[in-house]
């Protein structure tokens, strides 16, 4: 029944690299994103707090940005992989109408532990750089 | 602030590396199967080891698990935080950065490590300290101390099951936030800087955003040039029309721009120096093709095309 | 007909402040500070100073650097255009300025805050209204906005006409770190590269890599001109101005000459070397080391082939030789370079050229170095100068 393929250690080479994935950033996912998350921290609900600190509108809260950014290991490594850890510097932040694109790389492969880095970068289309790091995941040494 | 100042300071900062600011703290709700399918459909999640219990119950773990960046999910405040939090070691270690005009703030790092899956019933309690306050540092932002909170997340057996290193930046702001405030405008979506335009360049753009691309003639000799001059370099005559290009070309040269990222531009763009047709070179875009695939000598057909909100553009295409 | 002021004009001071990415003054301090340093290496006085020349890019006006510096009376300013091209634009204006009698002592000097200031990676913009941006403009709408893009598209040609490798390049970056090594005042001192992590290293602009590019620094760079009468006189050994010229040829755009027969060329550097050879009177073969402007590895290559080291093409087996390298036919930036020591725009290539021939190099080569060559920035309106001791 498993129609869910996960890539196995061998599978997987330094400089690999992940299929870009374009996240558009609305409303929607900046409020929902925090509500789901349990953060209800008023500058990602409310555009007048999020503008009281300077920015035009309500911005991305960081618990969806990691959820984002696993969700982009995963979604390549498929769902048998083990998430070691996520790493992340942050950067300029997200706001609805800005469109994120994910890209990333691989760049450490152990074959005796089936431990993989995958380099990541989330940058918006309109401030750059919003999340930059590494995700380590542990990956089946056989299918 | 004087250097005698900054040492009463800095021992007031540092005595609360090590301070509680949640002692363990058992999660309201244990992991549950609601809270992850909200949390999928937001982030766009479909993996089935948390959303489908009969795939994971035949995979290799034989059960569902909660996704790991929901671990600091679990234990949160709740809605009352929009009314203000109950003082604690961080808040008030924030109140007295504030006080000493470290008023700024920037979440700069997150480091989560996950040691161990966790499944709909277990609970996970939270404990959070203080962990290290940097010295001070100059940054872009402004002068400030980094510090970093470690949250250690152990399940109903007292088994860790993961950490969280979050280092924030408190820096003295170079601009008042108020001269910072934001007004209600909706944000410009960056586009591709556009020329300037003069005396002997505007009509050649005006053309362009007319979808034509055209090449500069001296009217006495015929000879062709471009970029467009006010004076043939051949004849020095002044008299000039213009011929339109079929937009034929041929790759003489090429280069991707990979780094830095530049606002408003597309991932990568692949600049070449193009020689047309009429025989004069024109700089553009190569587009509909791989980088990989562009070689010198190629040859390219050219369209002007709107390339975004404000710009038109001649691109060439692979003919 | 090239003008005769061959040993007319003498480098008599020469230094460097200190490199770093992020000075934390300003750059009128990073001037001043490069200036004393150069008078005090003559054994001059501030109030000796009365010219001054430099570059139209810096942002430090002669009478602030003088009254910084506390110079007295001045007779000669004059700025030399054209990005790196300047290098040794400005000590041409120098030389000139002192040949002629219009001033006795002239500092050239250039300071920038290159990293923690403004940046030229960050390419140029429509923010800019100079006279150049409708130049610009013909580029800027496609992207083609850095200095590594406006090089690369050069290199990707010349590499195809020529079928030079990367294995040029690598080397070129490689012995210039080998010599930064060595060079406390390199901000790579110490710090080395290997092939593997050359061949890793982030794509700038295809075909230019990381190890490629050179840095953008902090910093400041002087070198004081005076006539061969005051010279020996001072405290250093003279090092005289055999030949210098600035060069411009047909077709030349700023940084883009794409518009030529054949654009993958640099016939300004071949004018610049021709005439520096017919006003010294020396011949390719009389030059022993080499001050390279190197703010992209290829340039180098390019530049070897035009003051002609090897022939058009050849520059890639001339390398491969070894012929940078300490021992080799022409040891070249051996300060590291502006790929690994710092990026003042070439002024440190004329001070590290002048203590070539004084023998006075972190790297100084055995053999005897009676004439270096320094040379200006690529792609653009360039010059060079040879250098040798004053007799």
């Amino acid at each position: 029944m498993t129609d869910y393929k996960t890539l196995t250690c061998a599978e997987v080479s330094v400089g690999d690299t992940l299929e870009a994935v374009d996240i558009d950033i609305t409303t929607g996912l900046v409020v929902c994103g925090a509500l789901a998350t349990r953060d209800f921290e008023p500058v990602h609900h409310s555009k007048a707090e999020a503008q009281a600190t300077g920015l035009p509108d309500v911005f991305m809260n960081i618990l969806t940005s990691q959820g984002l950014m696993t969700r982009y290991a995963t979604d390549w490594s498929g769902p048998e992989a083990f998430v070691n850890s996520i790493d992340l510097k942050l950067g300029a932040p997200n706001l609805p109408g800005m469109v994120m694109t994910m890209t990333g790389e691989v760049t450490a492969v152990d074959a005796s532990t089936g431990r993989v880095d995958i380099t990541v970068l989330g940058e918006n289309n309109i401030w750059g750089m919003h999340m930059q790091g590494t995700v380590q995941l542990t990956l089946p040494q056989e299918a | 602030m004087n250097a005698d100042e900054q040492k009463v300071f800095e021992e007031k900062i540092y005595a609360f590396v090590g301070q509680e600011v949640y002692p363990p703290t058992p999660a309201p709700d244990d992991v549950n199967l609601p809270m992850i399918r909200q949390w999928a459909e937001v982030i766009g999640e479909t993996n089935p080891a948390y959303l489908d219990p009969a795939w994971a119950a035949s995979s290799k773990r034989g059960k569902t698990i909660a996704p790991p960046a929901m671990m600091y999910v679990w234990g949160q405040e709740g809605f009352q935080v929009t009314r203000g939090r109950a003082p604690n070691a961080q808040s008030n270690l924030v109140a007295m950065f504030n006080d000493y005009g470290f008023t700024g703030v920037l979440g700069t790092n997150v480091k989560q490590e996950y040691f161990k899956e966790v499944s709909p019933g277990d609970n996970i309690t939270i404990q959070m300290v203080i962990d290290n306050i940097s010295e001070r540092k100059t940054t872009s932002r402004g002068t400030g101390y980094f510090f970093e909170t470690l949250s250690t997340f152990t399940d109903q057996n007292g088994e860790v099951v993961g950490t969280q290193r979050f280092k924030v930046l408190k820096f003295i702001p170079q601009e008042l936030p108020a001269a910072a405030a934001a007004d209600d405008n909706a944000l410009e979506v960056p586009t591709r800087i556009a020329s300037p335009r003069g005396h002997d360049n505007g009509w050649w753009w005006e053309a362009c955003d007319e979808g034509k691309v055209l090449i500069q003639r001296c009217k006495d000799c015929q000879t062709l040039r471009h970029p467009p001059r006010p004076m043939c370099g051949q004849c020095q005559s002044m008299a000039w029309d213009s011929i339109e290009s079929t937009l034929e070309g041929e790759v003489l040269s090429y280069t991707a721009l990979r780094h830095p990222k530049i606002p408003g531009y597309p991932k990568d763009p692949i600049c070449a120096v193009i020689q047309l047709a009429e025989g004069t070179n024109i700089v553009s875009n190569i587009v509909d093709c791989e980088y990989d695939d562009v070689f010198i000598g190629m040859k390219l057909k050219g369209k002007v095309e709107q390339v975004d909100d404000k710009t038109m553009l001649p691109q060439f295409y692979p003919a | 007909m090239v003008a005769n002021i061959k040993d007319k004009a003498v480098i008599v001071g020469v230094a460097n402040t200190e490199f770093s990415k992020n000075s934390g003054v300003s750059e009128l301090s990073l001037a001043a500070q490069a200036v004393k340093g150069a008078i005090d290496d003559a054994g001059l006085k501030p109030s000796d100073i009365d010219g001054f020349a430099t570059f139209t890019m810096d942002s430090n006006d002669e009478i602030e650097v003088a009254r910084a510096v506390g110079c007295g009376d001045m007779t000669f300013w004059g700025r030399s255009h054209y990005g790196g091209g300047a290098a040794t634009g400005s000590l041409h204006q120098a030389v000139m300025a002192v040949a002629t009698g219009m001033a006795e002592c002239v500092a050239v000097y250039r300071a920038l805050n290159g990293r923690s200031g403004h940046r030229f990676s960050d390419g140029v913009s429509g923010d800019i209204m100079t006279a150049d941006a409708i130049h610009w403009g013909w580029y800027m709408p496609y992207g083609l906005l850095t200095p590594a893009s406006w090089v690369a598209m050069f290199t990707q040609r010349w590499m195809h006409n020529t079928g030079v490798t990367r294995d040029a390049l690598f080397e070129v970056a490689h012995s210039t770190r080998q010599y930064a090594l060595n060079n406390p005042n390199a901000f790579f001192y110490q710090r080395n590269f290997d092939r593997a992590e050359y061949d890793a290293a982030r794509m700038i602009a295809d075909p230019l890599q990381l190890f490629d590019c050179c840095q953008e620094s902090d910093g400041g760079s002087c070198v004081i001109v005076t006539t061969p009468e005051r010279a020996r006189d001072l405290r250093q050994p003279g090092v005289s101005v055999r030949g210098i010229a600035q060069a411009a040829a047909a077709d030349q755009e700023q940084m883009t000459s794409f518009y030529r027969e054949e654009f993958a060329a640099i016939p300004e550097m071949e004018i610049a070397a021709k005439n520096c050879f017919e006003m010294s009177g020396l011949t390719v073969d009389d030059i022993d080391a080499a001050v390279i402007y190197d703010a992209f590895s290829p340039i180098v290559l390019w530049q070897l082939e035009a003051w002609g080291f090897c022939g058009f093409g050849e520059s890639g087996d001339f390398v491969l030789d070894g012929a940078l390298r300490p021992d080799g036919r022409l040891p070249t930036n051996t300060h590291g370079g502006q790929l690994s020591e710092a990026y003042i725009h070439g002024v440190n290539g004329i001070v590290e050229a002048t203590r070539l021939v004084r023998g006075q190099s972190r790297n100084q080569p055995e053999k005897d170095v009676n004439h270096a060559l320094v040379t200006s920035g690529v792609g653009i309106p360039t010059g060079g100068a040879l250098l040798g001791k004053l007799d």
